[in-house]
């Protein structure tokens, strides 16, 4: 494909605990493409390898990426990033972009969990659990280990019960523990893992009960892609929820949005150092099409 | 406040033996909880209030207001296993949940009944619920949490408060020979103006000769379960801990009629009195170890001291803080607000000579040596509360000084007051069987160093 | 006088990372030095006395070891620090410590000190009663007596009037400066960061009033002739809690795009706003310890007596005075800040959160446990509540 010189883009990369996401958008927000890897242990080389890829994948040159925004837990190892913005406000640019309603977030990541409260597509106020493992996806890891089932499989099971079981323990290890008496106990499968997904659900919604959950809601974090998981949230909220197409990269979207946004703000200001002209063209190209 | 109450039927033999004076006092309470609802649905005004040993209760009585105490509900609404909830709606407010379980349910009753049901009660709370109060009554004494939770109620109820005070010191300067007397004015003008407080919210004058008739009502009380609570010093321990809690708020909080309750303990005391001098115990099965409960018990897990009971673990005594002192003779104070101030301010100064005798600087250990020595105890269960500041930080000092002064072993495990989750049974009777040996020991040595016990 | 080597904020720095630098030079030529925990032990009598007070902190760099023979783990994790260091000496430059009965930990702490610290050869706690009213004020004044005696006991000498009057002079003379000082936060950009700010309090609480105020005056004259300021930033944010004894937290929160510009917290303004009034004696500072000092301790009793009950009154009679310092400083935010366990802060958030609310300012509760490591995962938290600012 061929690009203009005047189009420029955009792009947001989230280094997260477990995984690094990035995506690139064009001048009108518009996803070209976006890469998901593992984070391991080396951010840097994590970073400069998922840009490489997703440019790749997107089809667009390194240097007509205008603005780069980082974000997540590893946001201070991408050192080619612009600036860096937290992953509670780059979540809450991402799924407003996506739902442009959306008053509540409920995010569940592999280590933590988070609610955002978001109005006219800002975020107003979050909370946060990182603390305890208990109400992140960290929970269902250790459950799926007990049980010896895969994550999506353990998800399709439990859909099929509608009576899940209670699991009282506040701990991710005692929970262990409860699962296998439950298991002993003679219960059936079906519905302790309904039961595991309620738990979880359970942690998080109390979290976000703190800041009042208003509709539309939207859930997104690598576990959203668990049926099993919506159903239980859907369950617990007593509202539907919304999720993504792809739950895990609504950080970096709204990272790369960021990074539009940061960069026209420059231009405006007369501040930006690249190319003006390339970029100005692309901002009269953005303000005349519109939002 | 315990389980609910069903006597046994079964062929099982009950590991507690339990009073037979012991079961109208509970109802007593309950039936107070109907009560005081029947007349708040009567227009009454009812008034929250807090454990203020007696210098709030007292007036307010006198002035026949509707009393419900918000402290006392949370062990209920622990015991029948319905305060998640409320739990979880003080945290929804955004209370900080490492707050004390009594405060969290009130806080969350409060939210619920206000936020929630349009000022009426829960629906889910038990025995009919707390009326909306017409005034909080909140007090210092023991724990901060006591007076700030009340300060925080007013985010749901614009009911008038307020704070008593009552001083609490160490053994040193609360013994300065000036102190008593400064203390003493101070708290009766506080309650004097305590009063002047209700007569305007009220409408009405004081009934002063009511509250002296309840002063020597208080006494009375205090006096009989003073001499309860030295009658279960005997061989085998005549009343088990479970006892005392299910029979204690009419004294603490003078709940109901109080020449009711005085004639109730009566009874208990000649019942108790009666089992000392048979060699009766206060658990179905032989005495080993004479065990000190300290301090605030698991309520939602009463039970669990029935599996204690069958391996010979009498609870002879326990939590200082529900029991009166010997009331002192008052009758040569003339103001009965200074009667009052200084029938209150004995709970927590009567120890003080001793303790300065002893050179204890903490009141409370020197009340729990004292406690240690009267029942003899052989071993001490700590148990500290995840929610309760208050009664829970002495209880490592008060653990040092028991093994030190006296070579009484403690037994640490680790509960709350409303939060079952915390509290493992199974593990505390797994350390119980090691526990055992580490009273054997002990008992060995104390006699080497010539005690008795 | 003894004249140091360095000063002005050079020397509030060396003093904040060795807080017993200067009491121990003194305690050398002669001089008592008796710490204090808390804001409610009046250091005047201190003073006044011809001793040294000296705050006692904790060690947010410590790890806790020694505490745990001592007291239970879930309580506030600043005093069982106090307790720590205590047990194991750190504080043996001192010749005694007064404590108050502020919290309940605060108290059974000090009774423990007592027990547990052989290195302190006087101790003293004092009552503070709950409430503000009238007859509490008496009440406390007979206290403060008590304490006044007892400490001149120990310093073989009685306290005049006069003495005392200097000794209170002199400490409002600080809190002027030191009021002096925030006044260079109502710039924008401030002058001075809150960093600094917070190394030249817990200097001053460190040092001598006379070579406190020196310091100040020094301190004062050195920032308004600086040429170099710090960045203007989006936020200016107002932090408000217990005791923060540690630049850390600032620089976590100032390192993310804002200014912390004023504060409502105990090594803060708690300390230094109010004055001992005319005559300077027990009962002035009675009422200036319990009912001018503003703390979340004290049960306020703004509506005293009154039948009918406001909430939002209520709490605009507890909190008016943060509403000013918001105005007065042109603050846009607030971070709300305290120790796990703490009943007497942990109480009041809602309703803080609610007034500030209704003066449209947006803020954050944060909770930490006393130690270092426990700031980083707040680190995101405040970068994200200052991405929402603006």
């Amino acid at each position: 494909m061929e690009y203009e010189a005047s189009k420029l883009f955009f792009a947001g990369i989230d280094i997260g605990s477990t995984m690094s996401k990035v995506v690139v958008v064009d001048a009108g927000g518009k996803m070209l493409g976006y890469v998901v890897g593992q984070t391991g242990a080396e951010h840097r080389r994590r970073a400069n390898k998922v840009m490489e890829d997703v440019l790749l994948k997107a089809g667009v040159p390194l240097d007509q990426v205008a603005y780069i925004i980082s974000t997540g837990y590893g946001r201070v190892n991408v050192p080619f990033a612009d600036r860096q913005v937290t992953e509670l406000t780059c979540h809450a640019k991402g799924v407003a972009s996506l739902f442009p309603d959306v008053r509540t977030a409920i995010d569940i990541g592999g280590q933590d969990a988070k609610v955002l409260k978001i109005k006219g597509g800002r975020l107003t106020d979050f909370l946060t659990n990182d603390k305890c493992a208990a109400g992140t996806g960290r929970f269902l890891e250790v459950a799926a280990e007990t049980l010896g089932l895969g994550l999506n499989e353990m998800g399709q099971i439990s859909l099929q019960s509608d009576t899940p079981v209670k699991i009282n323990s506040l701990c991710t290890i005692f929970a262990q523990q409860e699962i296998i008496s439950r298991l002993s106990e003679g219960q059936p499968l079906t519905d302790i893992l309904a039961g595991v997904y309620i738990a979880v659900t359970t942690r998080v919604v109390k979290l976000a009960r703190q800041l009042k959950v208003e509709p539309p809601v939207v859930f997104t974090g690598g576990v959203a892609k668990n049926a099993g998981m919506v159903k239980a949230m859907q369950t617990v909220l007593g509202t539907p929820v919304l999720v993504p197409e792809e739950p895990l990269i609504t950080g970096a979207l709204g990272a790369a949005i960021l990074a539009r946004d940061e960069a026209f703000k420059l231009v405006k200001d007369g501040r930006y150092t690249m190319e003006k002209k390339q970029l100005s063209e692309a901002y009269i190209e953005f303000t005349e099409k519109g939002r | 406040m315990s389980e609910t109450a069903t006597p046994a039927k079964t062929e099982q033999k009950r590991a507690i033996n339990r009073l037979k004076s012991m079961y109208p006092l509970r109802n007593m309470v309950q039936q107070d909880y109907v009560t005081t609802l029947q007349a708040s649905n009567e227009g009454k005004p009812t008034v929250w209030s807090m454990l203020n040993y007696w210098e709030g209760d007292l007036p307010l009585k006198a002035m026949g207001l509707n009393i419900v105490y918000p402290e006392n509900y949370a062990t209920l609404l622990a015991a029948t296993g319905a305060a998640e909830p409320f739990l979880d709606a003080s945290d929804s407010d955004g209370f900080p949940t490492h707050m004390c379980g009594y405060g969290r349910s009130t806080i969350g009753y409060a939210y619920r009944m206000m936020k929630e049901n349009g000022g009426k009660i829960p629906p889910d709370a038990p025995l009919g619920g707390m009326a909306k109060p017409a005034l909080l009554l909140g007090s210092g004494i023991i724990c901060d949490a006591r007076f700030k939770w009340f300060q925080a109620l007013a985010r749901y109820f614009d009911a008038p408060q307020w704070c008593l005070e009552m001083p609490m010191m160490a053994t040193f300067e609360g013994t300065e020979p000036d102190l008593e007397e400064y203390q003493v004015k101070f708290l009766t003008k506080e309650i004097k103006d305590f009063i002047a407080f209700l007569e305007k919210l009220l409408q009405r004058k004081m009934d002063w000769a009511k509250l002296e008739e309840l002063i020597v009502l208080a006494t009375k009380i205090h006096e009989t379960t003073y001499q309860i609570s030295e009658a279960r010093k005997a061989i085998p321990g005549p009343m088990h801990a479970t006892d005392f809690w299910s029979s204690m708020p009419p004294a603490l909080f003078f709940a109901g009629d109080m020449n009711v309750s005085l004639k109730l303990y009566q009874d208990m005391l000649a019942e108790v009195q009666e089992r000392a001098k048979n060699g009766e115990s206060g658990i179905n099965y032989p005495e080993r170890y004479r065990l000190i409960f300290a301090e605030l018990p698991p309520w939602h897990s009463l039970k669990f001291f029935d599996s204690l009971a069958e391996k010979g673990w009498n609870f002879v005594f326990e939590s200082f803080g529900y029991h009166n002192t010997r009331p002192l003779d008052l009758s040569k104070v003339s103001d009965p607000c200074e009667k009052l101030a200084r029938f209150s301010r004995n709970f927590w100064f009567n120890i003080f000579p001793e303790a300065k005798k002893d050179g204890i600087s903490n009141p409370v250990v020197e009340t729990y040596l004292k406690i240690a020595r009267g029942f003899k105890a052989d071993g001490f269960f700590m148990h500290p509360l995840i929610s309760c500041r208050a009664a829970s930080c002495s209880l490592r000092t008060i653990q040092h000084f028991e093994q030190e002064k006296l070579d009484i072993p403690s037994l640490w495990v680790e509960g709350d007051i409303i939060d079952k989750r915390v509290f493992n049974p199974q593990e505390v009777l797994a350390r119980a069987e090691a526990f055992e040996q580490t009273m054997d020991h002990y008992r060995k040595v104390r006699k080497s160093k010539g005690l008795d016990w | 006088m003894v004249i140091a080597t360095t000063k002005g904020l050079s020397r509030a720095h060396e003093v904040y990372a060795d807080r017993g630098l200067r009491v121990r030079e003194l305690r050398k030529a002669g001089k008592k030095v008796i710490g204090y925990i808390c804001l409610y032990p009046p250091i005047e009598i201190i003073t006044a006395l011809d001793m040294v007070p000296f705050r006692v902190f904790g060690d947010m760099s410590e790890p806790i070891t020694a505490a745990d023979q001592v007291s239970t783990t879930v309580v506030c994790p600043f005093l069982r620090s106090i307790i720590d260091l205590g047990i194991k000496g750190k504080f043996n430059f001192l010749d005694g410590i007064v404590g108050a009965h502020t919290c309940d930990i605060g108290m059974t702490l000090l009774i423990s000190w007592r027990d547990y610290v052989k290195d302190a050869p006087f101790t003293h706690l004092i009552d503070v009663p709950h409430t503000d009213h009238a007859p509490a004020v008496d009440y406390f004044e007979g206290q403060i007596n008590s304490f006044k005696r007892h400490l001149e006991e120990f310093a073989g000498e009685k306290l005049t009037a006069d003495k005392l009057k200097k000794a209170c002079e002199l400490h409002n003379k600080q809190r002027k400066l030191v009021r002096e000082l925030y006044d260079l936060r109502k710039s924008d950009p401030p002058m001075l960061t809150s960093m600094e700010n917070t190394e030249v309090l817990v200097a001053l609480f460190s040092l001598p009033v006379d070579e406190g105020n020196e310091l100040l005056e020094d301190v004062i004259r050195e920032i308004k002739g600086r040429s170099i300021k710090p960045a203007r930033k989006k936020a200016r944010l107002l932090v408000w809690g217990p005791v923060f004894d540690n630049t850390s937290l600032y620089e976590l929160i100032e390192s993310a795009d804002a200014n912390v510009v004023i504060d409502d917290t105990c090594v803060g303004t708690r300390a230094f706003w109010a004055d001992v009034k005319a005559p300077y004696d027990l009962h002035a500072l009675a009422q200036r310890y319990l009912v001018d000092l503003k703390c979340p301790r004290t049960y306020r009793d703004t509506q005293h007596q009154e039948t009918v009950r406001n909430y939002d009154k209520d709490l605009d009679s507890r909190f008016n005075y943060i509403k000013k310092a918001i105005t007065d400083w042109h603050v846009n935010g607030a971070i709300l800040q305290s120790v796990k366990y703490c009943d007497t802060h942990g109480y009041e958030v809602p309703n803080l959160r609610h007034y500030l609310d209704t003066l449209g300012i947006p803020s954050i509760y944060i909770e930490h446990d006393y130690s270092e490591r426990s700031l980083a995962p707040i680190k995101t938290r405040v970068e994200a509540f200052v991405e929402t600012l603006g």
